[in-house]
């Protein structure tokens, strides 16, 4: 009796979920028949199916700016890891980012006000498509900032902004590959950079031989990648881990079987404390080294004093010599009670640059975003430091090239794979403590 | 390297996978419904540790590493996750009418309730109960085993949680109704067994048992909001391994899931710890697949056994 009835409960199930695939399949196909279209045939875009329905959806919002009488704000996206296991960075770009919206909005852009909607990332790709495709598709934003990690980010490029006008400015991503979607553009260097010091300093420090763990998905990959192309010794130990997981002993007795002195982390801070934590307990010994996504004052706060001694980490650093960033230090303490990291200014100059953008753009729509976006931090405009500096030197119908924006975090200066350059600070821990060591060019 | 070290590593690990799966298959055999909730329950009874562990702290002297305070705080967690699990019960669970299925739907919401709330109070950070790290324990390293007093702890605790549940199950009156409401509710009825009331018992149980694995997550590794819908598909493996619904299924899948997981990295080196087999042997196979494997193995003996291992035995 029983199994007959869920016979055909478990059929219709399948049904559904076989209906389910094909039309998946089917949405699949039309997506990319119409991106072969736009990319064939880039002036019959409008006529194709999918490109007209996504011109259709930003003329409405013309229309609906124009009824506002163009008071209302402009709209932009964000999305970022408000939760999950990048929620720190998360947190950090949400104060940058407030800083930077107040710093706008005191000045306005045109009369009018700057305003983002935030969408949380779960720190996961699925829920940063959706919450991508939330802004994209329902908000009908042209200009989305994020995300943090540089597999959402490229999960959001791919599914989402790929194909349309809408700019997408990630403000944390540092995974090498995202190189390789010139659409893409972000505020932080690439990671590849602290791969090459990495490897650079650990030979300086006279190891010839490297245990690799690496987090297993683009951000490590990319990076493990690069180390190896860049590392002239032996790498001994060169395995990924998950995210997560509530174990890691295996992956720490793998590295202390490996007989590498020198230990060097890829991962994020809660598995690399975890790491750290499991190596104190067994008593292993090692020179640890670590990307800059190690390294945070969660991870002291959790790791017994002293067993993190030595350890060096690069970090992408911020323009800690200028009057800007300085300016920006001294707000965000007094707003926060804590020094800015250098992912707070990166939100912030995504922010800054986003409105910049706005600022020099005929219309709000992605496609003239997409002009400006770029321009406003490149050279041979004039050097601006802040939004309000800016807005002076565009007076009332400035172009884009008026100005180089040099933000909070560096001189920005997109190359033509959406990359900024940037700067690597060299930290080392003592005393349980993180101290500067010296600077490396990106 | 010796296996040993990884059968101690597979042997603290299974102790945590154990207490969550007892409960997560008690919970079964009673309200019939796979509780998605199981995870979070043990989160919150890590946090609850976490904050009672700040108040009483260092209390008293120390028991294998541990101040007495962490024990006090380990009772207090486990109570909160029992408590949480039967306001549960009796607010969503009970008065919803909507089959097994249904229910399971409504436990993963419940899951994101708890997991939001415990946001709400702490932030989304992990933190750690401020109790000093230890060195592996002297003795063992000659043996090429490394521990700490504190695996030990865990080690212990789980023992005595297990032989505790044993004793209750088999010899004690609210035990043998147990066993015989989850064997069969009407029967059990009409025998005269007030079946609502073991059911808040099985919860009792249960999310307590959760409660203390998560504390011991916590201790193990670290707390995080997350902790426990991590683990939970572990848990959920060894439970179906050992046959859903048997509590001594769900020991020994516990107990197998936690060791496979472990002794992953060991794979693809097998020629050279074990002996007849050819010293190159091995099976190239990452640790990032630990989970995986797991799951293989699990399919691999349903195939055998399709009600898991001590399936169809009444509990």
């Amino acid at each position: 009796m029983v199994s007959d009835d869920i016979g055909p409960n478990r059929r219709d199930v399948l049904k559904a979920s076989g209906a389910a695939g094909l039309a998946g399949l089917a949405g699949l196909a039309g997506c990319s028949t119409t991106d072969d279209a736009a990319t064939d045939t880039p002036t019959e875009e409008s006529g194709g199916g999918g490109g007209g329905g996504g011109d259709e959806e930003t003329s409405a919002d013309d229309g609906g700016d124009g009824d506002d009488g163009e008071t209302g704000p402009y709209a932009i996206g964000m999305v970022d890891s408000l939760t999950g296991s990048l929620s720190a960075f998360g947190q950090r770009n949400q104060r940058g980012k407030d800083l930077a919206l107040a710093d706008v909005n005191d000045v306005g852009i045109g009369g009018r006000d700057l305003e983002i909607v935030v969408e949380d990332s779960e720190s996961q790709s699925q829920s940063g498509v959706s919450a991508a495709q939330k802004l994209v598709n329902q908000d009908g934003v042209p200009f989305v900032i994020g995300a943090v990690g540089s597999g959402v980010s490229l999960a959001i490029y791919e599914s989402v902004i790929q194909g349309t006008d809408v700019v997408q400015l990630s403000q944390n991503s540092t995974s090498p590959d995202l190189t390789n979607f010139p659409g893409l553009l972000r505020m932080s260097p690439t990671g590849s950079t602290q791969s090459t010091a990495l490897a650079r300093i650990i030979e300086e420090d006279g190891y010839d031989s490297v245990a690799l763990a690496w987090v297993n998905n683009d951000y490590g990959q990319g990076l493990a990648e690069t180390f190896r192309e860049e590392w002239g010794g032996e790498i001994a130990y060169d395995q990924p881990h998950d995210q997560g997981q509530s174990s890691y002993s295996s992956t720490v007795s793998g590295m202390a079987n490996s007989g590498a002195d020198a230990w060097l982390f890829i991962t994020y801070q809660p598995e690399f404390t975890s790491m750290a934590q499991e190596a104190y307990s067994n008593g292993y010994e090692a020179q640890f080294y670590g990307a800059d996504s190690v390294q945070g004052s969660d991870v002291l706060g959790n790791t017994p004093e002293g067993s993190l001694d030595g350890m060096k980490v690069v970090v992408p650093s911020a323009a800690v010599d200028q009057d800007n960033y300085q300016n920006f230090a001294s707000e965000f303490e007094s707003e926060y009670g804590e020094t800015p990291s250098s992912w707070s200014a990166f939100a912030y100059d995504c922010v800054v640059t986003a409105a910049l953008s706005i600022a020099t753009a005929d219309e709000f729509t992605g496609a003239a975003l997409q002009e400006t976006v770029r321009d406003v931090t490149r050279p041979e405009g004039e050097e601006v430091f802040t939004f309000e500096e800016a807005m002076e030197v565009l007076g009332d119908d400035g172009s884009p090239s008026d100005i180089d924006y040099q933000g909070v975090s560096g001189p920005i200066d997109f190359d033509e794979n959406g990359d900024p350059i940037g700067f690597l600070q060299v930290l080392t821990v003592e005393n349980h403590e993180y101290v500067s060591s010296g600077t490396i060019e990106g | 390297m010796s296996v040993l070290e990884y059968l101690a590593n597979g042997l603290v690990f299974s102790s945590i996978i154990v207490l969550s799966s007892i409960g997560l298959s008690l919970v079964y055999s009673i309200a019939n419904f796979a509780n998605f909730a199981h995870g979070d329950t043990m989160t919150v009874g890590a946090y609850t540790a976490l904050v009672t562990f700040g108040f009483v702290g260092t209390l008293g002297a120390e028991v294998l590493g541990l101040p007495l305070g962490f024990f006090l705080a380990l009772v207090v967690g486990v109570a909160v996750a029992a408590a949480v699990a039967v306001v549960t019960h009796k607010v969503v669970y009970e008065p919803l009418d909507v089959g097994s299925i249904g229910l399971l739907i409504t436990s993963i919401g419940v899951a994101f309730v708890y997991r939001a709330i415990v946001q709400l109070g702490f932030g989304t950070e992990f933190i750690e109960f401020q109790i000093p790290l230890l060195r592996p324990i002297e003795a063992l390293l000659p043996f090429g085993i490394r521990m700490t007093l504190h695996d030990v702890a865990i080690l212990a605790s789980t023992a005595v949680l297990v032989a505790g549940l044993h004793a209750l199950l088999q010899y004690t009156d609210l035990g043998r109704k147990m066993r015989a409401t989850a064997d069969n509710p009407s029967l059990a009825r009409v025998s005269g067994i007030r079946t609502d009331r073991i059911e808040i018992w099985t919860w009792v149980i249960g999310a307590g048992l959760a409660g203390a694995g998560g504390v011991f997550l916590g201790l193990y590794n670290n707390i995080s909001p997350r902790m426990g819908f991590n683990i939970l598909l572990v848990v959920f493996a060894a439970v179906i391994l050992g046959g859903i619904g048997s509590v001594y299924g769900a020991m020994a899948g516990g107990f197998l899931i936690g060791m496979i997981n472990q002794l992953t990295p060991i794979l693809p080196r097998l020629g050279q710890e074990i002996p007849f087999v050819p010293e190159s042997f091995g099976i190239p196979i990452g640790i990032e697949y630990a989970n995986a494997i797991a799951f293989l193995i699990m399919v691999a003996v349903l195939l055998v056994r399709p009600s898991g291992i001590a399936g169809e035995e009444a509990t």
